[in-house]
């Protein structure tokens, strides 16, 4: 009796189970979802009236082609599409995550349409990726891809050494002499073009109490500006193939090196001016304090971040008698706080290019919505502005003179140098390779023999929705999951990717493109037009019941387009 | 004139009873080997710090880029052990921003022993007071200041500095403040402990007879019986404290740049420990000495002052 009575309960169960999992939406794809995947339907518009605002308008015109209106031309409006924050999403995805209630899953379990897809992230440790078997394109070399991270240069070289992973990112500019010397171990020099500078803000916190600051005196910017020997910085703290910077954009970028070169260094010219601010020397020897604050992250641009710090501090003490004190900050609270100008003193940053336009350092760093230097300079802002809406490279020349003789002139930052970063791989990986920009494509490299790609970062991503992201190390990971309409070739150009093709208008303020056919998604769906209009709703425009993100601050949608669409003011 | 008579006793009896004590602890020390080691590598160490200018060959915080030809992080140079004579010479090497290792070392000592004996310092006296008057007041009072005490120790002590700097800012002076805050109680325990055995004694109720203040009898009649344990928990008290700093430091909330103190120094060049190894190693090498010679000599001292704890 017992036992028939357990066999009926068993039998209950498991039929209970199999009407359970009959109400769940079938998993398609490798990723499990729990929202329902929707016909084409009606194709989606999202518009804006023309403010500060770019894009005017992205429309779906039929279930494989979509059409941006810009409010003004917009020739690298293509350069722009393939950076990563402008990838595409499911728009069920989207739909569904994209919430307060959903955020850690928008956050964390990106759906895209790339040649791997997430496994796991396992927060402090790694992220696990492995190959999309639906993916339209060829499919990734490795089976599986892991993501791990380390923040000590040493630490990275070591287990490379020891072989516990293939390709390091960052290598230490001490340890180049080492690996090029090891015949188990392949030196990547990084082609990435990028700027290193030390910033001022002329006003603290300009969109809050706005303090005022000594820095918005110009006087005692330019004796800044004249009183740093950037070029010692240079040879004594960057690796070989480094350049104290003449402008804020790396030369090899169109347009980046019109205009006036920095200023030589100059320490009497410098003094001179500080006299003439009434900042005289006291019985120490020094006019006045400040701080010089950075975070204590290997980047690109900065290689040894302490050492830069304190050779400025010294510089700025010996040079010109102004006492800094050093102060290192949590990554995530600098960047907040610096790129919001709430930091009084100096401050170093810098920048690795997204895309191989002017627009990507200038346009950024010195738009009319940027608080990083306290007060933006419409000097500045309003040449930018003109030059971005214009194709034609000689065209545009003169303009871009402007601007960069403006930064010369205002000094919002002092552009120190543009580093030679390099990679390192174990000898038997194939394809190991960098890009001019991002990542490698990862999914092109082969691990030797083995079927696990490990590829040490130097640090863990802040989040995986990278619409609302500037991380690097999000960005990248962001990149192994999710296609845009473009995509960087590893010279830096746009290649169609989810697009087959684009086209302008004869002014670049319509851009229309056709969608590839067959394109599914990590989730088993399929790409239409729809995704791509609700994936751009979701990050340009702030109207949008699903403009949310980690911050909510979308900072590129909102620089590299001047604003975001149908912001309020 | 007998009560003059009397006092002129009574100090002669003190001077011999304390002269006697002390001379009774010196030939327990003298014996103790250890205690002999750590007070000869202390007497050493507070030599250098004195004397750190004319030891140093530069100013530890000079960048002698562009006024030797020596690029950074380079080796050791010593020309007597056969190194080129056209190379500047730098017993230790150079650090990260082209310092004098050795220089910067040497200097390291005055930071690491002001920081020893300021924070134990500080300590001892609020510890000392606390301690004091929870013990001889009793009641509700010495409830108050102990269970505040015991709060204090339930923390991990660095963690609790590394809190207290977060709160007041980085820095030297905030980081010797937090370490004295969190090694209070254990000054403040001993000398409690130490009152309430003593303020029993009869001498101490013949003292209150003959109408001696609260604050005298505290003060000059039970106090002077904690001074032998407070100097043992000072000693090793203070090898705790220049670790704790380092670790503050190493942490970036201790001294900050250009200081040079041994914790900042390894801080900074952890990553180099492959590539540049004495840069880590003899910033490392200094503290672990001192320490050595903090927790050498107050074993000793423990020993010679109380030879029961020995047995």
């Amino acid at each position: 009796m017992k036992h028939k009575t357990l066999l009926v309960f068993v039998s209950l169960l498991v039929l209970a189970s199999m009407i359970l999992a009959a109400c769940q939406p079938a998993a398609t794809g490798p990723v499990a979802k729990d929202y329902e995947e929707l016909a084409f339907g009606e194709p989606l518009v999202v518009s804006a009236e023309c403010a500060n605002n770019k894009v005017k308008e992205i429309a779906a015109l039929d279930e494989f082609t979509v059409q941006i209106t810009m409010c003004k031309p917009d020739p690298a409006f293509l350069a722009k599409a393939a950076f990563v924050p402008f990838f595409v999403y499911p728009r069920e995805w989207v739909e569904a995550y994209a919430n307060e209630e959903n955020q850690e899953k928008l956050l964390s379990q990106p759906v895209g349409t790339g040649p791997y897809y997430i496994e796991s992230w396992n927060r402090g440790d790694s992220i696990v990726f492995k190959r999309f078997a639906d993916y339209w394109g060829e499919p990734a070399k490795a089976e599986t891809l892991v993501f791990r991270w380390a923040t000590e240069g040493a630490q990275r070289l070591l287990e490379l050494q020891s072989g516990t992973v293939d390709h390091i990112v960052k290598l230490s500019p001490d340890d180049y002499e080492a690996v090029k010397g090891d015949d188990t171990l392949q030196f990547l020099p990084v082609p990435n073009p990028n700027i290193m500078y030390l910033a001022m803000v002329n006003v603290v916190d300009p969109n809050g109490e706005r303090t005022p600051s000594i820095f918005g005196d110009l006087t005692v910017r330019k004796a800044i500006a004249l009183g740093i020997d950037r070029q010692r910085i240079v040879d004594n703290f960057y690796p070989a193939g480094s350049e104290a910077a003449s402008h804020f954009t790396p030369c090899s970028i169109p347009n980046a090196c019109q205009g006036e070169a920095w200023y030589d260094f100059d320490v009497e010219a410098a003094n001179a001016l500080l006299d003439e601010a009434g900042l005289t020397k006291g019985d120490d020897g020094i006019r006045f304090e400040t701080a010089i604050y950075y975070r204590d992250v290997f980047r690109v641009y900065l290689p040894e971040p302490g050492l830069v710090a304190v050779e400025i501090q010294t510089q700025l003490r010996d040079n010109l008698g102004i006492e800094a004190e050093v102060i290192v900050m949590e990554s995530g609270e600098f960047i907040d706080e610096s790129t919001n100008g709430r930091l009084d003193g100096l401050y170093m940053l810098g920048w690795g290019a997204d895309y191989l336009h002017v627009t990507n350092f200038l346009d950024f760093h010195f738009s009319r919505s940027n608080p990083q230097y306290g007060d933006p300079y419409p000097e500045i802002y309003e040449v930018l502005e003109e030059a971005s809406t214009i194709a034609d490279v000689a065209t545009t020349a003169p303009l871009y003179e402007q601007a960069n003789n403006a930064i010369k002139e205002l000094i919002p930052m002092v552009p120190i140098a543009h580093g030679a970063p390099a990679d390192a791989a174990r000898g038997d990986v194939e394809n190991a390779h960098t890009a001019v920009l991002g990542p490698p494509d990862l999914w092109n490299v082969v691990p030797g023999d083995r079927d696990t790609l490990v590829y040490l970062k130097a640090a863990e991503p802040i989040s995986l929705y990278c619409a609302d992201e500037t991380d690097g190390e999000s960005l990248d990971a962001c990149k192994m999951v999710t296609e845009g309409l473009y995509k960087y070739a590893a010279d830096g150009s746009a290649l169609p990717t989810l697009a087959t093709s684009c086209t302008a208008n004869d002014d670049a303020t319509v851009y229309t493109c056709t969608l590839r056919e067959g394109v599914k998604f990590h989730d088993g769906s399929t790409l239409d037009a729809n995704d791509f209009i609700r994936s751009w709703d979701a990050s340009m425009n702030a109207a949008s019941e699903y403009h949310i993100g980690n911050t909510g601050a979308f900072e590129y949608p909102s620089y590299l387009f001047d604003a975001l669409m149908n912001l309020e003011e | 004139m007998p009560a003059t008579s009397e006092s002129s006793n009574n100090e002669q009896q003190r001077d011999y009873r304390s002269n006697s004590l002390i001379r009774l602890t010196l030939r327990n020390l003298l014996r103790q080997r250890s205690a002999l080691i750590g007070g000869g590598i202390l007497l050493a160490l507070l030599l250098v710090a004195i004397l750190a200018p004319v030891i140093a060959p530069f100013d530890p915080e000079l960048v002698l880029i562009g006024l030797e030809d020596i690029k950074k992080r380079s080796d050791p140079c010593i020309h007597l052990l056969g190194c080129p004579e056209d190379q500047p010479q730098h017993i230790l090497g150079t650090d990260g921003n082209v310092r004098d290792v050795f220089s910067r070392v040497i200097y390291g000592t005055r930071v690491s022993l002001f920081i020893g004996f300021t924070t134990v310092g500080f300590a001892i006296i609020v510890g000392t007071i606390l301690g004091a008057v929870g013990g001889y007041v009793g009641g509700g009072v010495d409830n108050l200041i102990m269970r505040f005490m015991d709060v204090l120790l339930a923390f991990p002590s660095l963690l609790l500095a590394i809190a207290i700097v977060t709160v007041i800012g980085r820095g030297l002076q905030n980081a010797l403040l937090a370490i004295a805050i969190v090694t209070i109680p254990v000054y403040a325990r001993v000398v409690r402990a130490s009152v309430l055995s003593v303020k029993e004694q009869e001498y101490v109720a013949a003292s209150l007879a003959l109408g001696g203040s609260h604050f005298h009898i505290l003060f000059l009649r039970i106090l002077p019986n904690a001074i032998p344990p407070l100097i043992v928990q000072g000693t090793l008290g203070i090898a705790t404290a220049i670790l704790d700093a380092a670790a503050l430091s190493f942490l970036g909330l201790g001294a900050q740049p250009p200081t040079p103190e041994w914790g900042t120094m390894l801080g900074s060049e952890r990553n180099q420990v492959f590539t540049a190894p004495h840069l880590v190693f003899f910033p490392g090498l200094a503290i672990m000495i001192t320490v050595l010679a903090f927790n050498l000599l107050g074993d000793g001292l423990r020993d010679a002052i109380d030879p029961r704890l020995k047995q």
